[in-house]
């Protein structure tokens, strides 16, 4: 008798799990994740496109050196920031990672500023293909922070409601993920008016 | 109640604070043209055109025209779009969304996940640039609509092949975790059933044992399809990345 009381506990322990939250907030964790892949290709997206850009401008702006050094910095800054999953439970690494991806986009957009003294740069055809390949990646960013945002929203209220904050503090130890902040001026595309 | 008729219209007061922000249109169809930018005749080849595309290649072109974007940027307002109509076949991922404001001179292609490596943002920019903003320029709205619809088809052609009739309505295919749950059900009851006819409680077990022995009808609660398809024209549950391009003229 009491293996039979066994196997039934065990199968209402197991049956029990899908109700206290235990894989709702496996997935939302999974969720996140995803999500954090998209913001860290987007982001890579972009430093693969910064050398291509530096090397037109310098070819019609070389004098506006320290605009141009501002970029490559800020990209050489970005590229020693290790970006790996761990981050999301560690808001130090994380708010590193933002103010690096933060001093980019706004050397970029300075950049950008710069170039509308250059009719012959704009007129390149090599580029506006640049800038539209820039301004498609910086959209990109936008979209993949605000899922991420979202996702980290879906997760953060999954762990801290009952019954799912018990399970958690038992059984999984989930962390609150930090949230994407909005960067003063940051957070929109640069925007070049022809 | 003085106090409660003051709470009803100072809430009404505030309804229309919420109601300001651009809603999401109703997708009506591959030409959504509230501005009214797009003639009769041109609007019915298009139409058949993308028809035809869709047929043939799976992938979703939609056109939508505003008349205004009422203060949002163009970006956020069409990946705001896109999310809610979900162009392009699930898996593909391969819708397009034009979206044109009438008043704010503002054009977006809002390209699907499954498309970016044909259509990427370079080649939607040129398209906006060379094709379409030359054309609206000149007020030649329908040749815009006409030539960037082309240009759009030319270069995603032959990305995605369409997969006979069932490929977008066709039924989901069965969702594993409900094969588990019927698995664990199937194999509760018959422990249960296992567990009476040891203890010989005659009239449950024989009840039991035929629910398990014959067919597991009775189970059966799955929907067979998705519904509310009759005839009316939806996304196929494509997802957006960002990717595309925005131009104005």
């Amino acid at each position: 008798m009491g293996k039979k009381l066994l196997i039934i506990l065990c199968a209402l322990v197991t049956l029990s799990f899908s109700g206290c939250g235990y894989n709702t907030m496996q997935t939302n964790e999974e969720a996140v994740k995803a999500a954090w892949g998209d913001v860290e290709a987007t982001y890579q997206r972009r430093n693969d496109l910064i050398p291509n850009l530096v090397e037109v401008v310098k070819g019609y702006a070389s004098h506006e050196k320290e605009t141009l050094t501002a970029v490559t910095e800020a990209r050489a800054k970005v590229g020693t920031i290790q970006m790996s999953k761990d981050m999301l439970d560690d808001p130090q690494a994380l708010a590193k990672f933002q103010s690096a991806q933060g001093e980019m986009t706004s050397a970029l957009s300075k950049l950008m500023v710069v170039v509308e003294k250059y009719p012959d740069l704009k007129a390149n055809q090599n580029f506006q293909d640049l800038q539209h390949q820039l301004e498609g990646t910086e959209n990109r960013i936008n979209v993949a922070r605000t899922r991420y945002n979202k996702a980290v929203e879906v997760f953060n209220s999954s762990i801290r409601t009952f019954p799912n904050s018990l399970t958690n503090s038992l059984l999984l130890h989930l962390k609150l993920k930090e949230p994407f902040k909005a960067e003063a001026g940051a957070e929109k595309a640069p925007k070049v008016k022809f | 109640m003085k106090r409660l008729l003051i709470l009803f219209t100072s809430l009404f007061l505030l309804l229309p604070l919420h109601a300001s922000a651009l809603g999401i249109p109703k997708l009506q169809g591959y030409v959504n043209d509230y501005a009214n930018m797009i003639s009769g005749s041109s609007r019915a080849t298009l139409e058949e055109e993308l028809k035809s595309f869709e047929q043939s290649d799976s992938t979703q072109l939609v056109i939508l025209t505003l008349p205004s974007l009422e203060g949002e940027t163009v970006e956020e307002y069409s990946i705001k779009v896109v999310e809610a109509w979900k162009l392009g076949q699930a898996r593909k991922d391969n819708g397009i969304l034009f979206l044109v404001s009438k008043d704010d001179r503002k054009m977006r292609i809002e390209v699907g996940r499954g498309l970016e490596g044909r259509l990427t943002d370079l080649m939607a920019g040129r398209i906006i640039d060379l094709v379409v903003k030359p054309r609206f320029k000149r007020g030649d709205f329908d040749g815009g609509f006409t030539a960037g619809v082309a240009s759009l088809i030319d270069a995603t052609r032959g990305e995605f092949k369409a997969e006979g009739e069932n490929s977008r309505k066709g039924t989901q295919p069965f969702p594993s975790s409900w094969l588990f749950l019927f698995v664990i059900l199937i194999l509760f009851f018959f422990f249960l059933s296992s567990l009476r006819k040891r203890g010989k409680t005659s009239n449950w077990a024989d009840q039991s044992g035929r629910s398990h022995g014959g067919s597991p009808g009775g189970f059966v609660i799955f929907p067979s399809g998705r519904g509310g398809e009759g005839g009316t024209f939806g996304g196929g549950g494509g997802t957006f990345g960002g990717g595309g391009a925005s131009g104005s003229w």
